[in-house]
């Protein structure tokens, strides 16, 4: 683990205070890197990833020996060390040839981790694809689409899901052009099959990563007609080992920080005429001390304490009104 | 699976027998009906997949453009976007509020703010002599009648009674102030204990 410092800086302050958990966070990084051995495919593949994740993405170029499902604590420090929480660590041996480590860390530690096996042969690369490039920084449509992503239970498909649109989401914003609406990340599942449980890699269910630019034209109605053109990279994925995320610390970073947004209030609501209605609780109206008309005929002697006042007694207000407020 | 033919006019709605659901926030959208997609690989899987890809796209930009408040600025148009819904785990804990110190609950308490920038200048203005003085440092306010060359000593005074061996009054607001600076460091010290305690 690092040591954590005081700053003795004002400049180092600053650094430590960016990196400090926030109630609003910073984009997730994400860090890429390899291990001892990388196919040419899957380094390509990262390479990809790494042009359309960049800006909130780091990469590193040496070789590490790093076995994610075995131990992750390496993966765990470079993650601090770097204020990344999203890891890609790509690898290719005899047994898991062309494969993608996703990883998510929580506080600096691993949160869960999901191994993608690239299909080599139907792998294409950006550069293969002789499309306009979107520029960096455009924040893309996502679609998902077959019946896999909506399993109940998590599984390797829903977990897929949460972890690419973590990678793609990058940097949210309220605001968005229109025209920044450039390209779509398209991921497909096939149907699962009834030899999803066994243990041959290749029968398992495919994802399939597509990535278009979106073109517009105009279809004489008020809504464009969208067309598509493929920019790359095409990538299928098998879904290989996974790491579930551990129950407390899942629950601990799924919580939310409290924001000064309004709550709806209660017994509150607006009518069609724009005037704010309230529903509020009255209270038992205390009869007893009501000013009635003074006569001297029901003037009471002073000294009397009897609850004799019979002739007060109005029709009780209703407990609950509507009031204006 | 698809609607659209290829009429003078463009279609530009999709019906699917599921509809589709949308996280706007994210730009995002879920496809729930089942695929049929062939089994290898090859361009009539590409088409399939461009299929699928085009509907929910075209779905997805339906939704957005019409759902989503629009404001046209110089900029250009702009897509006002609801926070998200889909639930993605944080990256760090969600920040602790701060310990209260006795002083922030007391302060809270009597509705006292922070000072002012004019109230932490070291300048007043000086009502007696129209001048403006320093109020602490070098001829400051708070130093005032403590160099005058007589000063009267009241003998009967708690002061006096309880005055100290080997002081005398010549000096007592330097020590005055050294005490109440020695005072708030030694709460200072013990609010940060207190916070440390508190946190773990």
């Amino acid at each position: 683990m690092l040591r954590t410092v005081k700053p003795k800086t004002a400049r180092s302050k600053r650094a430590l205070e960016k990196r400090a958990p926030k109630a609003v966070e910073n984009p997730k990084k994400a860090l890429f890197l390899r291990g001892t051995s990388c196919s040419q495919v899957t380094q390509d593949a990262l390479g990809d990833l790494y042009a359309l994740r960049q800006v909130h993405a780091k990469r590193f170029q040496k070789k590490n020996a790093i076995h994610p499902f075995e131990d992750a604590s390496s993966l765990a420090f470079f993650s601090e060390k770097n204020d990344c929480s999203l890891l890609l660590f790509g690898s290719s041996n005899k047994k898991r040839p062309h494969t993608i480590t996703f990883a998510r860390t929580f506080d600096y530690k691993i949160l869960d981790m999901l191994e993608l096996c690239l299909d080599g042969e139907s792998f294409r690369s950006i550069s293969q694809f002789k499309t306009n490039k979107v520029p960096v920084g455009t924040r893309p449509l996502m679609v998902f689409a077959g019946t896999a992503f909506e399993s109940p239970v998590p599984n390797g498909f829903t977990m897929a899901k949460s972890m690419l649109i973590d990678f793609f989401r990058g940097e949210t914003s309220d605001k968005i052009d229109v025209e920044g609406l450039r390209f779509v990340v398209v991921v497909t599942a096939d149907e699962p099959t009834s030899a999803e449980n066994s243990d041959d890699p290749s029968s398992k269910a495919v994802l399939r990563l597509r990535i278009y630019t979106i073109h517009t034209k105009r279809s004489g109605q008020k809504l464009p007609r969208v067309e598509l053109e493929e920019h790359g990279p095409r990538i299928d994925f098998r879904i290989g080992r996974i790491q579930e995320p551990d129950e407390a610390m899942l629950k601990e970073a799924m919580r939310k920080a409290k924001t000064n947004e309004e709550r709806t209030k209660k017994n509150i609501s607006t009518d069609i005429m724009g005037d704010k209605l309230g529903r509020i609780h009255m209270g038992k109206l205390d009869l007893s001390q009501l000013q009635t008309r003074k006569m001297k005929g029901l003037k009471r002697e002073r000294d009397v304490l009897s609850g004799d006042e019979a002739d007060t007694v109005v029709d009780e207000a209703p407990k609950r009104k509507k009031a204006d407020i | 699976m698809s609607t659209e033919t290829k009429t003078p006019k463009l279609t530009v709605t999709v019906t699917k027998p599921t509809p589709y659901t949308f996280d706007l926030g994210l730009l995002l959208a879920n496809d729930p009906n089942p695929l049929s997609l062939p089994s290898t690989t090859g361009p009539n899987l590409e088409s399939a997949l461009y299929t699928v890809a085009r509907d929910g796209t075209q779905s997805l930009i339906n939704q957005l453009l019409t759902t989503l408040p629009i404001s046209s600025t110089p900029a250009g148009v702009l897509l006002s976007l609801p926070s998200s819904v889909t639930p993605l785990p944080r990256e760090k804990p969600v920040p602790q509020p701060k310990p209260e110190t006795k002083w922030s609950a007391f302060a809270k308490r009597r509705g006292i703010k922070p000072k002012t920038r004019e109230q932490r200048r070291n300048l007043q203005l000086n009502a007696e002599t129209g001048e403006h003085e320093r109020k602490w440092g070098y001829k400051g306010a708070n130093k005032s009648g403590q160099d005058e060359a007589i000063i009267e000593i009241k003998h009967n005074s708690r002061k006096e009674l309880e005055r100290k061996e080997g002081t005398s009054i010549r000096g007592d607001k330097r020590r005055e102030i050294r005490e109440r600076v020695k005072r708030n460091e030694r709460r200072m010290r013990r609010n940060e204990r207190n916070a440390g305690e508190g946190r773990k």
